[in-house]
């Protein structure tokens, strides 16, 4: 009775028991940009090349030590729903571009943070999102006047003009050692990039990672690198025709049920022997075409392996379609469904496969140089299993900027020039419009200076002393005046020759602001009691922001 | 009480208690929906038991997802399920009026009224309503070539309330055309036949409409070719794999030559399937470089696969059901159930068949189709909570759109109606009504009004003004709507803001009906046995 006899008022008491319910100004809007500025903070002094790495810890305890912010949110497990609004963009963007997920982050967290301003100071979160929307169709503008003259063609064959456009997208992960990943990531992209350049396709760039050595014995494989052994004793193979079986090498069956009928003693000596030999017929007849390798994608019998032996074929087992598919793709083999005498044109052919041991792990490679080859391997060496993860997170990045620059090569300039050039023409724009969007329009030009600013406090300059020279500079005209980390100065990008690929600015910019305006655009949340399952321990939800009132 | 007699566990509430119980749950439900209609209504953040987010300005889609438990509450939720049922749109209308005749009644009934006077008020007024709201429609005239200005209208008018204005008027003319495309003359329109698909990918503003079919899978052979233009289209429901017998089937066999004799035997029946189909596709693209695709609903095991695709022909398995039929209007042709008389006029056609991958998920683009009768809305957005929030605004706008093209009519938007059926009721109708139900048709009449209050509201305007300059307006004669921008009274029909005539006629209808079940109510019993918890 006490239920219905003490009815509150409101749509609390509508509610399921568990659910929470939270409406307004104070208690949604402020709170949800509470929680996306936490995250933001979080993300922002991973942002730059001298951004500092984080250790997270993830609910496997697995140990991730990185500065790129699409693994740290990823595995934050990020429970507010406003901050997961946030990371969602981050995602997109990483999905979209694969780079920038730190600036979507850290610019959507500026964005709020001055749109709590503007709240304070008393406009309505609607006025502050039309406000911001006339500056990102704005801004969007500005940036398109900003691309780089005549870079909206290059030759993405040419190692210069592709190294000098992944290279800030690289530093800002793996700073100093950006030289060699560069150079490594542009060989292993530029051989595998086909006629049409927008086709590329970041899965021909692939990653091997193998515990030993330093970054310096890195190289490029052009083919594959298998971290398995050859089945057979053969281990080594120079100039071969492969064959390549998607099912296994073995006795073919039936899909219904067979029983082997047997009489006699006779009989079941007769049978080994027709089955031996329908075997061997195979294999010879695998052998007959020239194969001198075989690649199966399933089990290989005990059986069929001696015969190989005896035919002298190598014999490779890669159990995943997917790694199969990219081996046809190496050799430019077609891919037979059963064990059967292939065609000449069905085979493909490698320079050479060995087994080799690199660093105590036995590992398969396969070369091809020429024709037919659409697969790369980047063979990264370090010390530790965090270091070589945080490599590969680098190279992912670059080969990502490659595609993005493939399909869209035009550049800006980096190193904050860009957004100083963009918050000063902001503001002039802000100047000029009447009404309440003008405030709007204003916070959202002085959001772009978090850029420099947390570039020089992650780099241990003086914010302020840096901002102010770069206004300078930019107000006399130079649209290109980017900060230099290592001397501590303004200097011109074009000599420091720090680009940013247009799409990946664009996107960043765009996701961002999306997410702000949806944020603020929320004034109620209603919340389901959480679905069953254990409860996360405190320390997580605390990590997560401001989860609990 | 006497029913404690009865039964002591039971929970009663009688006479007023129960009365403001419900008046408290209606108004309570209003307060919640009330900041989300009209364009400039905010969105509300719904946040599922797994952390999932979904973002929403739709009162039915926000009534279906709070699990709402008190009994008031849950009735006028389904009054408004209902309203979106019959006219796709009005959800937060029809609340927002329910909550708002309760609350009309509860003070005529604080003054001491008794609620079946102000029932049989309610009812006078609802005929009325309805009366006036015909003579007060727009006719617009949807012969064969129906004016496309106007359902634009009627579209953006809906798509505004659920989306920012950008995106809601690109999305116009996408739910405008696709609606005109599924049209046919003389049959009622089936928005089943537009396909709604969704890519999480780029921004919300490049989705966009396909002329064709999109199919959210792909060809599972690495081989087959990726893209292919002047298609033939085999449509077909055959299974192209292996089945297993229904009894227990075994092989028996005494050598490796007889086992490799039963390994073919066993295929030979899919593979002469797969071979007529060869056939046929020889025969129709034999001397011109036509490329031919099959969907086929049932499986196509690798084998076949193989096969086909050494032909060149793209092959996709597992289509969904609904896509066979759309794929059949959209390119023509007929889907076939079996091979054995497969003719060219069974096959579709379309200009251009191609994959497009994202990450792990794949996508087949079936375009450029002659005279299509079926086609897709291709949504796109950076995120899950955008794409959901399209889809469900984009099936509102069809549906207005569908409603426009049956009703023949529309309604002056922006408030207009509300305002004008409140000054025929009180200046007309309440003249000829006997006796204490003229209070009941004074109620409803102010109750009509929480339309404009509210948008003017949610606009951040001041509500008393707003009211008062569009009344005087309509004492002049002059039938005006609110202006969002200004607060300054508009002609609906100069800014382009028309409703539909059956969200309208619904809401009028079940508003009044719904209030008064409730104001009739006056004892509320909880005593049933407890169906969750077994004693």
């Amino acid at each position: 009775m006490v239920g219905m006899s003490m009815q509150p008022y409101g749509i609390q008491s509508m509610l399921k028991e568990g659910y929470r319910h939270l409406s307004g100004l104070d208690e949604a809007v402020i709170k949800n940009i509470e929680a996306c500025k936490e995250l933001s903070t979080i993300t922002r002094t991973s942002l730059g090349p001298n951004g500092m790495n984080k250790m997270v810890i993830n609910h496997l305890d697995k140990l991730f030590v990185t500065n790129d912010a699409a693994t740290i949110v990823n595995e934050l497990e990020i429970q507010h729903p406003a901050a997961k609004l946030l990371v969602l963009a981050a995602k997109a963007q990483q999905e979209e571009i694969g780079d920038g997920a730190n600036l979507t982050i850290s610019f959507a967290g500026e964005l709020l943070q001055n749109a709590e301003e503007l709240i304070r100071m008393g406009l309505h979160p609607s006025e502050i999102i039309s406000g911001y929307t006339k500056a990102v169709s704005k801004a969007v503008e500005i940036l398109e006047q900003l691309v780089e003259t005549g870079s909206e063609t290059m030759d993405v064959r040419n190692k210069d003009e592709v190294i000098s456009r992944m290279r800030a997208a690289v530093a800002s992960k793996q700073f100093g050692q950006e030289e060699i990943i560069c150079s490594l990531v542009t060989d292993a992209c530029i051989q595998v990039c086909p006629k049409n350049p927008t086709n590329f396709n970041v899965d021909n760039v692939r990653v091997s990672k193998l515990l030993g050595g330093g970054l310096h014995n890195s190289c490029i494989v052009r083919g594959m690198v298998l971290k398995s052994d050859a089945v057979g004793s053969i281990k080594r193979m120079e100039k071969a025709k492969v064959a390549v079986f998607a099912g296994g090498v073995d006795t073919t069956a039936t899909e219904t049920k067979g029983t082997v009928l047997i009489h006699s003693a006779e009989q079941l000596e007769n049978y080994a022997k027709t089955e031996e030999a329908k075997v061997e017929e195979l294999i010879k007849a695998v052998a007959e075409s020239g194969a001198k390798v075989i690649v199966s994608g399933g089990s290989i019998g005990e059986m069929a392996l001696h015969f190989c032996e005896r035919y002298k074929i190598m014999v490779l087992k890669i159990s995943s379609k997917f790694e199969l598919r990219r081996f046809c793709r190496t050799a430019g083999a077609v891919a037979h469904l059963k064990l059967s005498r292939p065609s000449p044109e069905d085979l493909g052919y490698v320079d050479s496969i060995s087994v080799e041991e690199i660093g105590g792990v036995t590992v398969t490679i396969a070369r091809n140089e020429e024709g037919g080859n659409s697969i790369s391997t980047v063979v990264l060496r370090g010390s530790t299993d965090s270091i070589l993860d945080d490599l590969e997170r680098a190279v992912d990045d670059g080969v990502n900027t490659y595609k993005a620059m493939c399909r869209d090569s035009r550049i800006v300039p980096g190193a904050a020039a860009t957004e100083i050039e963009l918050a000063q023409r902001l503001k002039e724009y802000a100047n000029a419009e009447i009404g309440l969007d003008k405030y709007a329009i204003t916070k959202y030009a002085e959001s772009f200076e978090f850029v420099p600013k947390t570039l020089a406090d992650n780099a241990g300059l003086n914010a302020m002393e840096i901002i102010a020279a770069l206004y300078t500079g930019h107000g006399s005209g130079n649209t290109k005046l980017g900060i230099d980390l290592e001397e501590g100065a303004c200097k011109d990008v074009s000599e420091t020759k720090v680009w940013d690929l247009f799409a990946t600015k664009l996107f960043a910019l765009k996701y961002a602001s999306d997410a702000a305006c949806t944020v603020l655009r929320v004034d109620q949340i209603i919340m389901a009691k959480p679905a069953g399952g254990p409860r996360r321990d405190a320390a997580q939800a605390a990590g997560a922001g401001a989860e609990e009132d | 009480m006497s029913v404690r007699v009865l039964n002591p566990n039971a929970e009663v509430l009688n006479k007023s208690a129960a009365l403001h119980m419900t008046i408290n749950a209606a108004k309570g439900l209003q307060d919640v929906l009330k900041s989300n209609l009209g364009p400039k209504g905010t969105i509300k953040m719904l946040v599922g038991g797994s952390g999932d987010i979904k973002l929403t300005k739709d009162g039915n889609t926000l009534l279906k997802e709070m699990q709402i438990q008190n009994p008031t509450a849950i009735m006028i939720a389904r009054t408004a399920v209902a309203q979106d049922d019959i006219s796709g749109d009005g959800t937060t209308s029809t609340v927002i009026f329910i909550g708002e005749l309760m609350k009309q009644s509860e003070r005529c009934i604080d003054e001491g009224m008794h609620p079946r006077v102000l029932v049989d008020g309610f009812e006078i007024a609802k005929r009325a309503t309805l009366q006036f709201l015909d003579t007060f429609k727009t006719p617009v005239v949807m012969g064969d070539e129906p004016d496309k200005e106007i359902l634009k209208m009627v579209a953006r008018t809906t798509l505004r309330t659920k989306l920012y204005e950008g995106l809601a008027d690109q999305l116009t003319d996408i739910v405008v055309n696709s609606v005109l495309c599924i049209r046919k003359p003389q049959e009622p329109i089936d928005l089943f036949m537009v396909e709604i698909m969704h890519m999480r990918h780029k921004f919300d503003v490049d989705t966009r409409l396909v002329e064709g079919l999109v199919l959210d899978h792909g060809s599972r052979h690495p081989d087959m070719k990726r893209r292919a233009e002047n298609c033939h289209i085999l449509t077909c429901n055959v299974s192209l794999e292996y089945e297993k017998s229904e009894i227990n089937a075994g092989f028996f066999y005494s050598n490796a030559e007889q086992r490799e004799a039963m390994v073919t035997a066993e295929r030979r029946s899919v593979d002469e399937r797969v071979q007529k189909i060869i056939e046929l596709k020889n025969k129709v693209c034999a001397g011109n470089d036509n490329s031919f695709v099959i969907l086929n609903q049932k499986g196509i095991d690798p084998p076949s696969l193989d096969l086909l695709a050494r032909e060149g022909i793209i092959a996709l398995r597992r289509a969904k059901r609904r896509n066979m039929e759309r794929l059949v209007l959209a390119c023509g042709g007929e889907a076939v159930n079996s091979v054995d008389d497969l003719t060219p006029d069974c096959l579709g056609w379309a200009g251009l068949v191609y994959e497009h991958v994202l990450g792990e998920e794949k996508y087949t683009f079936v375009e450029q189709v002659k005279n299509p009768h079926s086609c897709t809305i291709l949504i796109k957005g950076p995120n899950d909570h955008t794409i959901a929030q399209i889809k469900d605004a984009v099936r509102d706008g069809l549906r207005s759109v569908k409603n426009t093209l049956e009703d023949e009519c529309v309604v002056l938007g922006a408030g207009a109606f509300e305002v004008a059926a409140r000054q025929h009721l009180i200046n007309e109708v309440k003249k000829t009504v006997q006796g204490r139900a003229q209070l009941g048709v004074e109620a409803f009449a102010n109750a009509l009004l929480v339309v404009p209050k509210t948008l003017a509201e949610n606009a951040g305007l001041d509500t008393q003004d707003v009211i008062i300059s569009l009344t005087s307006e309509h004492d002049k004669g002059n039938i005006v709507g609110l202006d969002l921008q200004d607060g300054e009274p508009v002609d609906p029909q100069l800014a382009g803001i028309f409703d539909n005539y059956s969200v309208k006629r619904q809401l009028i209808n079940s508003g009044p009906v719904i209030a008064s079940q409730l104001l009739l109510v006056d004892e509320v019993i909880r005593a049933g046995r407890n169906m969750r918890k077994p004693t």
